[in-house]
């Protein structure tokens, strides 16, 4: 490679990280994950949830009960899910635990095939942002195919 | 542009990086072991809940999954020994890479750093020295390779270590809650109970717990990440830069469980000094037990080769002198060297106060004159 182009990928490369970087941690205040954007021990907020499946015949059953073989702790990994029912803090602030929590509902949904009864989760979120006043949030997986489990 | 190009492309020296890598290699092991361990245990991350960045990544088998991370570990060794190390160091990054980005749920902080430094070294020529390949050169007689390279990785990390400082203060600055003191009150009063469970004594648990006590300590926090991200380029503050951040990372690892972040943090500090080496001259008068000493205890220990050992004459004061002339001597000299080491520079730094620059310090002598 003549030195001209060596110089000029090299300047390419370098501006391409320095605002590709830049780009992430703006993103940083709108995204849930706020990959890259190095916002470190943002907030104090707090958080807890009533977790239930709710049947296909209508009946809501606290996940806190294991059912076909699976428990939501074992479930849910260790991204703060665990003891959902339990006031506990928000690591990474509380849009990044709502966005989770969200996916997981999703996520179980998808992967518990002994499950035979359970039409669609839902959870209801109570949060504290900081030291403001609790707010509350209803998430739903989307609804599984009963009959064909 | 043409400064900017001739600051990518000036040859420095890649020491720091060198020695950047060989703790780098070791964290990574410490990140991958929970993985290990979990896969010893039978379990892997989609096991549980996970959520992929794109439905198109490469999920591998089981098996491979776990093989994959073993050669990250294998690699990560390698790197920190400098065994075939641009393979290693490029593998270990992707690796770790790979496994970072197959979920949401893998994404932290301290791992998203990680990847950035092992990106960076994967990139550097940072083989050349502190390595086991170096050793087998030597050993087959071929002569050393270059330690300098282009600059621009090495600019390319600071500034992905004053982001990580930045970005941080910056989030923390803009946040009322947070800037206003509500955010660290709010987490101190409810670890009340923790802190008086781990014998934090009544007085301290106390101040902490004040609400006025964090509206101050709130912008100290924010002021102290500032001067970290900002102070890192300056010359004249870059080493109390570099304290205070040694501080900072010790109080985030006593006071929060942030996996390896406070190892990467504190091994790229590395990357500050001057990417320069053996431009400072240590004279000694090898009859004295005292400069035998220290002579004995810089040796092995000056990581980034910032000195020349220079034995003097009979009667010779301990005299260092710098890369711009100047020259410090006896007490001054050897608290300077010290505190230009990396494990005893958090130590000597704060002795720089008492017997560094502006105490007892020679100027550099003007070479010419003009008329």
């Amino acid at each position: 490679m003549g030195s001209r182009a060596r110089i000029l990928g090299r300047r390419t490369a370098v501006l391409v990280v320095v605002l590709l970087q830049l780009g992430m941690v703006v993103r940083g205040y709108t995204a849930d994950h706020k990959e890259f954007a190095f916002q470190m021990f943002s907030e104090s907020s707090t958080w807890r949830a009533d977790i239930v499946r709710v049947t296909a015949d209508g009946r809501r059953i606290p996940v806190d009960e294991p059912w076909a073989g699976y428990e939501w702790d074992e479930l849910v990994g260790d991204r703060g899910l665990r003891f959902a029912a339990v006031r506990h803090h928000a690591d990474a602030g509380v849009d990044n635990q709502l966005a989770f929590l969200a996916a997981a509902l999703d996520w179980l949904a998808d992967n518990t095939p002994n499950d035979t009864e359970t039409l669609y989760l839902e959870a209801t979120v109570t949060y504290w942002r900081n030291t403001h006043a609790p707010e509350t949030v209803v998430f739903r997986s989307h609804d599984r195919n009963v009959q064909a489990q | 542009m043409n400064r900017f190009d001739h600051a990518l492309g000036r040859l420095v020296s890649m020491r720091a990086l060198a020695l950047l890598r060989i703790p780098a290699g070791l964290i990574v092991v410490l990140h991958l072991r929970p993985f290990l361990d979990d896969a010893r245990n039978g379990h892997i991350y989609r096991d549980a809940f996970t959520e992929p960045y794109a439905a198109w990544y490469p999920e591998l088998p089981r098996s491979l999954y776990v093989a994959v991370l073993w050669l990250g570990v294998a690699a990560a060794i390698a790197m920190a020994a400098g065994l075939c190390t641009r393979l290693a160091t490029a593998t270990t990054f992707g690796v770790v890479a790979y496994n970072l980005f197959l979920s949401t749920t893998h994404m932290h902080n301290n791992r998203a750093y990680l990847v950035v430094v092992l990106a960076l070294l994967a990139v550097a020529p940072c083989g050349r020295e502190l390595s086991a390949d170096a050793w087998i050169r030597r050993r087959q007689g071929k002569p050393p390779l270059d330690p300098s390279a282009p600059a621009w990785p090495l600019l390319l990390l600071r500034f992905e270590a004053s982001v990580v400082y930045g970005a941080s203060a910056v989030s923390k600055l803009v946040d009322p809650d947070w800037f206003g003191g509500n955010v660290t009150w709010d987490r101190t009063v409810r670890d009340r109970s923790d802190m008086f469970a781990s014998g934090v004594p009544d007085w301290l648990v106390s101040i902490l717990t004040d609400r006025d006590f964090h509206t101050f300590a709130a912008k100290v926090i924010v002021l102290t990440e500032l001067f970290i991200a900002i102070g890192l380029w300056v010359r004249v503050t870059r080493y109390a830069a570099v304290w205070v951040a040694v501080c900072f990372h010790i109080a985030i690892e006593l006071s929060a469980s942030v996996q390896v972040f406070s190892l990467v943090a504190i091994s790229a500090l590395v990357i500050w000094a001057e990417p320069a080496t053996r431009d400072r001259v240590v004279s000694f008068d090898p009859a004295v037990a005292a400069h035998r000493r220290l002579v004995a205890f810089v040796r092995p220990l000056d990581w980034l080769a910032r000195f020349r050992l220079e034995p003097g004459s009979s009667g010779t004061p301990l005299r260092v002198v710098d890369r711009d002339g100047s020259e410090d001597t006896d007490v001054a000299a050897a608290v300077l060297v010290l505190s230009r080491l990396p494990v005893t520079a958090f130590f000597a730094l704060p002795a720089l106060l008492v017997f560094g620059r502006g105490h007892a310090r020679a100027r550099p002598k003007a070479v010419a004159s003009g008329s």
